[in-house]
C-alpha cells in the first residue's frame, strides 16, 4: 500500500520489562491500517515482547492505541473482537477437535452459554477452508502433526474476523506450500482493509510484506517499505552484515553470507 | 586338713556353678529365651499394660523409663519418657542403662535393642489369661514371691463386679464402640471377654475379629439395650441417621466413659477388675 | 458435519448411560447393607428393614453419588484450570486442610467435650469443611492471588505437605484419635443422612451451574493464558470463580465422606476415553461419571465383607485405577501395533 492510512495500532514511549530486565527501551511505533507489516530482528531483540505489549498482554509503561482509542479504555470483549492475537508455542487442548479449537476464536462474540450462531459457523468454516483444515475438522488436535496444528491455530485467529491481527511466528512448522498459502491469506485480508502485523523469523517471507520494522536490542532500528533499499541496508546492518538481500525476479530474498572456503 | 579345705573349695565351686546354672530364664511371647544372672533392677517399659503389671507387683521403684503412653500409676508420670512404644528413642533407652526392656511383641525395635546389647522381653497381654501369664512371667523375672496373690486379688475384684449384677443381666445386649468410625469391640477382644464375664451379650460376634469396622446399619438392626462409648464419640451419637431409634438411645442407656475411665476399660492389663467394675456400675444403672 | 454431530451425540448417549447406571446402582445400593445383599423390593413387610432402608441406606446411596458427582466436577475443573491431566481436586491443599480440621476437632472433643458446645454443633463435618476452605485460602495467600498457575500449584503442594505433617504431629501427640482419623482419611459414607444429602445436592447444583457458565472460559484457557486473555476472557474473575467452585465442591465432599482419592482424577479421564468434547459437556459428564464411580465403590465396600465395611478410598482406587490401567495398556498396544511411537 503506498498511500498512508490512519494508524491501526501503535504505541508511544513503550517500556516493558521481564522481571528485572528492561526489554523494550522507549519504543514509539505506528502500524498503518490496511497494511501488512512484518517485524524482524535478531534473537532477543524484543519482537515478541513488543507484539504482546501491543496486544495488551504485558504490563508496560507508555500508551498503546488501537484504532484510534487507548487500548486500556477499550472494553475486553470489543477489544477481543477488534484485535486477534496468535502466539508462539501456546499450549493446546489436545482433546478438542479442530472444529472446536477454531470455534474458540468466536468466544468474543458469544455470551456465556450461547450456542454457536450461524455467523459463528460461517466464520469458522471460512477460516478452516482458508487454512486447508476443513477436511479434518473432526480430528482431535492431539492427532495432528506440528504443521497441521499450526494451521488450525491460524484458523482460530482468522475466525475472530478482527480488524487487526497480531501474529507471532505464524509460519512455525509450516512447509513451503502452506507458507505460500498463508501469504495468500494475509494478502486477501489486507485487500479487505484489515491490518496484519507479524513477527517473522523467515526474512525472505518478511520481505513480501508492505512494511517492515527492523528491531535490535529493544529498539526500533528502522521502519520502512520492504521494497526500499534503506530497509534492506538496515536489515543487513542489524544482522552484522551476515545476511545479504538479493533481488530474485519480483521478490527480494535474504541469504546468509557464507565466506568462501 | 588340706584335703578338707580342698573338699570345701570344690563344694563351694560346685555350689557357685549350680547357683549360676539356676540363673533366671524367661521365655517371652516371641518364644525367645532370655537369661539373667540376677533379677533386673533397672527396667524400661514400652507398653502401658506392662508398666502397670510391674507396678501391680509392687516393683514400681525398679522402673527407670517408660513410653509416653504409660500414665498409671501417677508415679510413673515423673519418670523419663523414651518416646512411643513402637518408635522409642533408642539413645534415650540406652542412656538409662536398663537391665531389661519390656515391650510389646509387635514392636520391631526389639532387634535393634538386642543388637545394642540390651536384653529385651516381649510380652503382650491380649486376653484375661494373658494378664495372669504376664504377671507371673514378670513376677518370676523380678523374683517377686506374691505374683499369684496379685492375680487372686484381681480375680476377686472381677468376681465382685460380676456378682454385683442382678441375674437378669444375661438378657442385656451391649454394643461397645471403641471409636466413631465406627470400630466396635467384639466378643473376641479383651473388652468383649470382660463383658462375657459380666454375663451380658455382645451384639458383635467374635468371628469378625477383635475390632471390626462396622456398617452402622448393623448396630441399628441389632438394636442393643446398652451402648458403651467414650465421651469423644458420644457427641455425635444422636446425629447418626437411624440411630435415635435404637433402644439404648431412646431410653438413654448410654454409658459414657471419661478419658481416664476409657484408659482403664480399653487397656488389657492388671486393672481389668477396675474395668469390670466401671462397666458393671454402668450396667447396674441401666438394669434398674 | 456428521462427524462432529457424532461426538455430540456420543456425549448425550454417555450422559444417558451414566444416568441409567446411576439409577441401577442406586437400586443396588439400597439393597446392600449389613446383611449383605437383600433385595430392596422385599422390605415392605418388615418395618425395621423399611426404616433402615429409608433412614440409612437411601441417604447413604444418594450421598455416595452426590459426593462422587462433586469430586468428578471438581476434578474436571481442576484439570481445565491448571491445564494438567494429573490435576485432582485436592491440588490446593484442601485434603490436608480437612484432615487437620478433623484432627483438631477430635482432640478438642476429648479435651472438653461439653464446654465446646459450638464445636459439637459444628460437628466433624463442619470442622472438615472449615479446614478445607482455610487451606485453600492459605494457598491463595501464599501464591499472592490467582494469577500465576505455577505459583498456585507450588503453594498448594506446600500447604498440603505442611498441613499434612501437622495432622500427623497431632495424631502422634494424641494417639487415641488415630483410628478415627484413619477412618476419615480412607473415606466412608457411614453417617451420611438426609440433611447431608440436601447440603451436598444444593452445593452440587450451584457448582455445576457456575462451572457450566464458565465452561467456554475453561476451553479458552486450554489454548494458553495469553490467547485466553486476547480472546477477551476476564482471567482474574474467571480463575477466582473457578477456584471458588473447586474449594466449595471439594470441601463439601470431603466434609461429608472423608478423603476419597482418585475419583476426581479418574472421572474426567474416563469421560475423555469415550468422547472428545468441550468443557460444556465434559464438566457435566465428569460429574455423572464421578457419581457412578463412587456409588459403585461404596456399594462394593458395604457388600463385600458385610457387616464389616471396607474403606471406600481403596475401592475407588482399584476400580478407577484398574480401568485407567486397562485403557493405557490398550492405547499403547494400538500405538505399537500400528507402528507409531
Amino acid at each position: 500500500m503506498s498511500t498512508p492510512h490512519a494508524t491501526a495500532i501503535g504505541g508511544t514511549s513503550i517500556r516493558a520489562s521481564l522481571g528485572q530486565v528492561e526489554i523494550l527501551h522507549d519504543i514509539s511505533i505506528h502500524f498503518p491500517a490496511g497494511c501488512w507489516s512484518s517485524i524482524v530482528g535478531p534473537n532477543g531483540a524484543g519482537k515478541s515482547t513488543l507484539l504482546k505489549v501491543l496486544a495488551g498482554l504485558l504490563p508496560h509503561s507508555g500508551e498503546v492505541r488501537l484504532l484510534g482509542q487507548p487500548l486500556l479504555r477499550v472494553a475486553g470483549r470489543s477489544r477481543a473482537q477488534q484485535l486477534a492475537w496468535l502466539g508462539q508455542n501456546e499450549g493446546t487442548g489436545d482433546d478438542l477437535t479442530v472444529w472446536d479449537v477454531a470455534m474458540l476464536g468466536r468466544l468474543p462474540y458469544q455470551r456465556w452459554l450461547d450456542s454457536p450462531s450461524a455467523a459463528d459457523h460461517s466464520a469458522v468454516e471460512q477460516a478452516l477452508r482458508a487454512t486447508q483444515a476443513w477436511d479434518w475438522r473432526a480430528r482431535a488436535l492431539g492427532q495432528l502433526s506440528g504443521g497441521e496444528r499450526q494451521r488450525v491455530l491460524l484458523a482460530r485467529a482468522l475466525a475472530v474476523q478482527a480488524q487487526v491481527l497480531l501474529m507471532d511466528e505464524p509460519l512455525a512448522n509450516l512447509d513451503p506450500p502452506h507458507q505460500s498459502d498463508w501469504l495468500a491469506v494475509v494478502r486477501a485480508l489486507v485487500q479487505q482493509g484489515k491490518t496484519v502485523v507479524s513477527v517473522l523469523h523467515e526474512i525472505s517471507f518478511a520481505l513480501h510484506a508492505d512494511q517492515m520494522v527492523v528491531m535490535a536490542q529493544g529498539r526500533v532500528a528502522h521502519q520502512g517499505a520492504c521494497a526500499d533499499g534503506a530497509t534492506h541496508r538496515a536489515l543487513e546492518a542489524v544482522f552484522d552484515g551476515r545476511i545479504a538481500i538479493h533481488a530474485l525476479g519480483h521478490q527480494w530474498v535474504a541469504l546468509p553470507v557464507v565466506s568462501s572456503p | 586338713m588340706t584335703s578338707r579345705r580342698f573338699f570345701t573349695l570344690i563344694l563351694s565351686c560346685w555350689l557357685l556353678a549350680a547357683g549360676s546354672v539356676q540363673a533366671l530364664q524367661v521365655t517371652d511371647d516371641r518364644g525367645v529365651v532370655v537369661t539373667f544372672a540376677r533379677a533386673p533392677q533397672r527396667i524400661v517399659s514400652l507398653l502401658p499394660s506392662l508398666t502397670e503389671s510391674v507396678c501391680a507387683l509392687g516393683q514400681c521403684r525398679r522402673l527407670v523409663g517408660v513410653d509416653r503412653y504409660s500414665n498409671y500409676p501417677e508415679s510413673v508420670q515423673a519418670l523419663p519418657q523414651v518416646g512411643g512404644g513402637l518408635d522409642p528413642n533408642l539413645e534415650a533407652v540406652v542412656a538409662l542403662k536398663p537391665d531389661v526392656v519390656l515391650m510389646a511383641t509387635s514392636a520391631p525395635v526389639g532387634e535393634r535393642l538386642q543388637s545394642l546389647g540390651i536384653k529385651v522381653i516381649a510380652l503382650e497381654p491380649k486376653t484375661h489369661a494373658d494378664v495372669r501369664r504376664v504377671l507371673e512371667a514378670i513376677g518370676r523375672l523380678l523374683e517377686v514371691n506374691d505374683a499369684a496373690q496379685v492375680w487372686r486379688n484381681i480375680e476377686a475384684g472381677m468376681l465382685a463386679a460380676v456378682r454385683s449384677l442382678p441375674p437378669g443381666a444375661d438378657r442385656t445386649r451391649v454394643y461397645f464402640e471403641v471409636n466413631s468410625a465406627p470400630y466396635a469391640a467384639s466378643e473376641s477382644s479383651f473388652i468383649g471377654e470382660t463383658l462375657s464375664r459380666l454375663g451380658v451379650k455382645n451384639i458383635v460376634p467374635g468371628n469378625l475379629g477383635p475390632f471390626p469396622k462396622l456398617n452402622p446399619e448393623f448396630v441399628v438392626r441389632a438394636n442393643p439395650d446398652v451402648i458403651m462409648v467414650g465421651d469423644r464419640s458420644y457427641a455425635g451419637l444422636q446425629g447418626r441417621p437411624g440411630w435415635p431409634g435404637i433402644r439404648a438411645i431412646r431410653e438413654g442407656q448410654v454409658c459414657v466413659f471419661t478419658a481416664a475411665q476409657a484408659d482403664v476399660v480399653v487397656r488389657p492389663g492388671p486393672r481389668m477388675a477396675e474395668s469390670a467394675q466401671i462397666m458393671a456400675r454402668c450396667l447396674l444403672g441401666s438394669l434398674s | 458435519m456428521t462427524a462432529l454431530y457424532r461426538q455430540q451425540r456420543l456425549a448425550y448417549l454417555l450422559g444417558l448411560g451414566l444416568l441409567l447406571a446411576s439409577a441401577l446402582l442406586a437400586l443396588l445400593g439400597a439393597s446392600v447393607g449389613s446383611t449383605g445383599f437383600e433385595s430392596v423390593l422385599r422390605v415392605w413387610d418388615d418395618p425395621l428393614a423399611l426404616q433402615i432402608v429409608q433412614d440409612i441406606r437411601m441417604p447413604r446411596t444418594l450421598g455416595a453419588w452426590l459426593a462422587g458427582a462433586l469430586l468428578g466436577l471438581a476434578g474436571a475443573v481442576a484439570q481445565g484450570l491448571f491445564r494438567n491431566p494429573l490435576a485432582d481436586p485436592y491440588l490446593l491443599g484442601s485434603a490436608s486442610g480437612a484432615s487437620m480440621g478433623v484432627a483438631l476437632a477430635l482432640v478438642l472433643f476429648g479435651v472438653s467435650p461439653f464446654a465446646a458446645q459450638w464445636l459439637v454443633r459444628l460437628g466433624l463435618t463442619g470442622a472438615a469443611f472449615a479446614g478445607a476452605v482455610a487451606a485453600v485460602l492459605l494457598t491463595l495467600l501464599l501464591a499472592r492471588g490467582v494469577q500465576h498457575t505455577l505459583r498456585l500449584l507450588l503453594a498448594g503442594v506446600i500447604v498440603g505437605v505442611v498441613l499434612g505433617a501437622m495432622s500427623s504431629l497431632i495424631m502422634m501427640l494424641a494417639p487415641e484419635i488415630m483410628q478415627a482419623m484413619q477412618a476419615f482419611m480412607l473415606g466412608s459414607t457411614g453417617f451420611v443422612g438426609w440433611s447431608a444429602c440436601v447440603v451436598m445436592a444444593v452445593v452440587w447444583m450451584l457448582c455445576l451451574l457456575l462451572a457450566w457458565l464458565l465452561s467456554s472460559a475453561l476451553d479458552g484457557l486450554s489454548l494458553g493464558e495469553a490467547t485466553a486473555a486476547s480472546l477477551g476472557l476476564p482471567l482474574l474473575q474467571v480463575r477466582s470463580l473457578l477456584i471458588g467452585v473447586l474449594a466449595l465442591a471439594t470441601g463439601t465432599a470431603v466434609a461429608q465422606t472423608g478423603m476419597i482419592a482418585f475419583v476426581g482424577l479418574a472421572a474426567p479421564h474416563l469421560v475423555r476415553s469415550v468422547v472428545r468434547t468441550t468443557h460444556r459437556n465434559l464438566i457435566a459428564l465428569s460429574s455423572l461419571m464421578g457419581g457412578v464411580l463412587l456409588l459403585a465403590a461404596d456399594t462394593l465396600a458395604r457388600g463385600l465383607l458385610a457387616p464389616q465395611e471396607l474403606p471406600v478410598g481403596v475401592l475407588t482406587a482399584v476400580l478407577g485405577g484398574g480401568y485407567l490401567l486397562w485403557l493405557m495398556n490398550r492405547s499403547s498396544r494400538i500405538a505399537s501395533g500400528s507402528g507409531l511411537s
